[in-house]
């Protein structure tokens, strides 16, 4: 499984609604994007890293973990603010692009503490079934919460595969290696295809409709969290205004 | 490549998401009008989903020596055509960002277009065009996959010199330097998708020629679907 997606149904959050989860952490993110990097994503993101290690209680290994590709992202993307191009064959470095780079950096940086804030306290398994309420059709939602079931079987198939491969040394050279590569996506390929026609199979036998409706776990959305997660985003744009009035 | 997390301004971010809108729309038209007619095809597409994520998973060598990703999104194009591409895609992307961090939800407006409209569009349309005028399933594979690999990061680089134009010569200089950047890296990576989509279609065509033929890959040229 995926270390966020174990962290999310393991959590201290697990019995949490996840609409409670998705108003904190989307609204922080909303806040991150939308404010003044300075301070209003550095709050967000502030915030949204304190109540992952806090009371959402997440390892800060896994945080670091999840976090390490998506920095190196940003930290490749930001490389070409740093320059400018003034002719067609010329590059110079642009020193008024360390602004330009540090707010975009910063922003990002703080978006992603609340992604994963999102992420590793909500399983996609509790949002899923409940897309439809968010306007989202049915089939669209019933064809995500199945691929979503499906995609763990997948992974587990296409690490199977590769160990197989390593072992019979399928990625010496380029050569083997591009076969063995083919060769995990068309062991994927029937899998997927031979696991959703047995599927078919076993719902036809149990004379399926076309509904694909499973039971939802009935959570209650708290007023208190509701409140407190309205507070600080309030505090956060409050704060924002603040400094950048310059009161 | 993905849009991480927040790497765009806000106004932008939400442009995007505009603009992919009504591909997504039609897409689900498509997908719930598919499913309406024939509700099985829901499991299939499951599986087609599952399938793409985890194509867009393979690490594939590169030149510099490390690893890169696929897109998947030509090869996805070719076996289950755009419209329901970029539902899919829109599905893949979300479980990427929600699962791994990779790309995000404020972009993921901007990294649905690259990849789950532009990329499989144009590949599908390279793929037909090849079959139309008598190609081999191979040389339309391998052009598909590099051509809507390609087509993908050409608009992320666009993205980023529309949000990033540069001090001295704005947009045209951004896309250079953008478009320069991931040039070294992805010209090869698309040859390599390429190659591999080659690959992955000759070997689907020996181990499961009737799935293909269900999905109107495999038959004479004047049998492909438009």
């Amino acid at each position: 499984m995926f270390a966020l997606d174990v962290a999310a149904h393991t959590g201290a959050w697990r019995s949490r609604h996840p609409a409670e989860k998705a108003l904190l952490s989307l609204g922080l993110l909303a806040c991150a994007v939308s404010l003044p990097p300075w301070p209003g994503a550095a709050l967000s993101g502030t915030a949204a890293t304190l109540l992952l290690v806090g009371p959402a209680r997440v390892s800060p290994v896994l945080v670091l973990r999840a976090a390490r590709v998506p920095l190196l992202f940003v930290a490749t993307s930001t490389v070409p603010l740093l320059v400018t191009v003034p002719a067609a064959t010329r590059l110079t470095v642009d020193p008024a692009g360390w602004a330009l780079a540090a707010q975009t950096a910063g922003r990002s940086v703080a978006a992603l503490a609340c992604l994963l804030l999102f992420s590793a306290t909500t399983p996609l398994s509790d949002v899923l079934p409940r897309l439809h309420r968010l306007g989202v059709p049915p089939a669209v939602s019933e064809v995500a919460a199945l691929t979503y079931r499906m995609l763990f079987l997948l992974v587990d198939s296409v690490r199977a595969v590769r160990e197989a491969q390593a072992a019979r040394l399928g990625f010496r050279t380029w050569r083997t290696t591009y076969r063995s590569l083919a060769g995990q996506a068309g062991a994927v390929f029937v899998r997927a295809f031979h696991r959703a026609r047995r599927l078919e199979e076993g719902l036809a036998l149990r004379g399926y409709t076309g509904s694909l409706a499973v039971q939802v776990e009935v959570l209650r959305v708290s007023p208190p969290f509701v409140a407190a997660t309205v507070g600080l985003l309030v505090s956060v744009v409050a704060a924002t205004v603040v400094v950048e009035a310059g009161w | 490549m993905h849009i991480a997390e927040g790497y765009l301004p806000p106004v932008q971010a939400a442009a995007w998401f505009v603009v992919s809108a009504p591909f997504v729309v039609h897409g689900s038209r498509t997908l719930v009008r598919q499913v309406r007619q024939d509700p099985e095809t829901k499991l299939l597409l499951g599986a087609a989903g599952a399938f793409t994520f985890v194509l867009s998973a393979l690490k594939i060598p590169s030149v510099t020596g490390s690893c890169s990703h696929p897109t998947g999104t030509g090869l996805g194009a070719v076996l289950f055509r755009p419209p329901v591409m970029s539902v899919l895609g829109g599905i893949v992307l979300l479980f990427q960002a929600v699962l791994l961090a990779h790309g995000g939800l404020s972009t993921l407006g901007a990294n649905l277009f690259s990849m789950a409209v532009v990329g499989p569009w144009v590949a599908y349309g390279v793929y037909v065009l090849i079959r139309r005028a008598g190609g081999g399933l191979d040389v339309a594979v391998f052009a598909a996959a590099a051509l809507g690999d390609l087509a993908t990061y050409c608009v992320t680089s666009v993205q980023l010199a529309l949000a990033f134009p540069d001090q001295s010569t704005g947009f045209a200089g951004a896309l250079v330097k953008f478009g320069g950047i991931f040039a070294v890296t992805q010209i090869p990576l698309a040859i390599s998708e390429g190659l591999l989509s080659v690959l992955v279609v000759r070997l689907l065509t020996r181990t499961s020629g009737d799935d293909l033929r269900r999905l109107g890959v495999l038959g004479t040229p004047a049998q492909v679907r438009s």
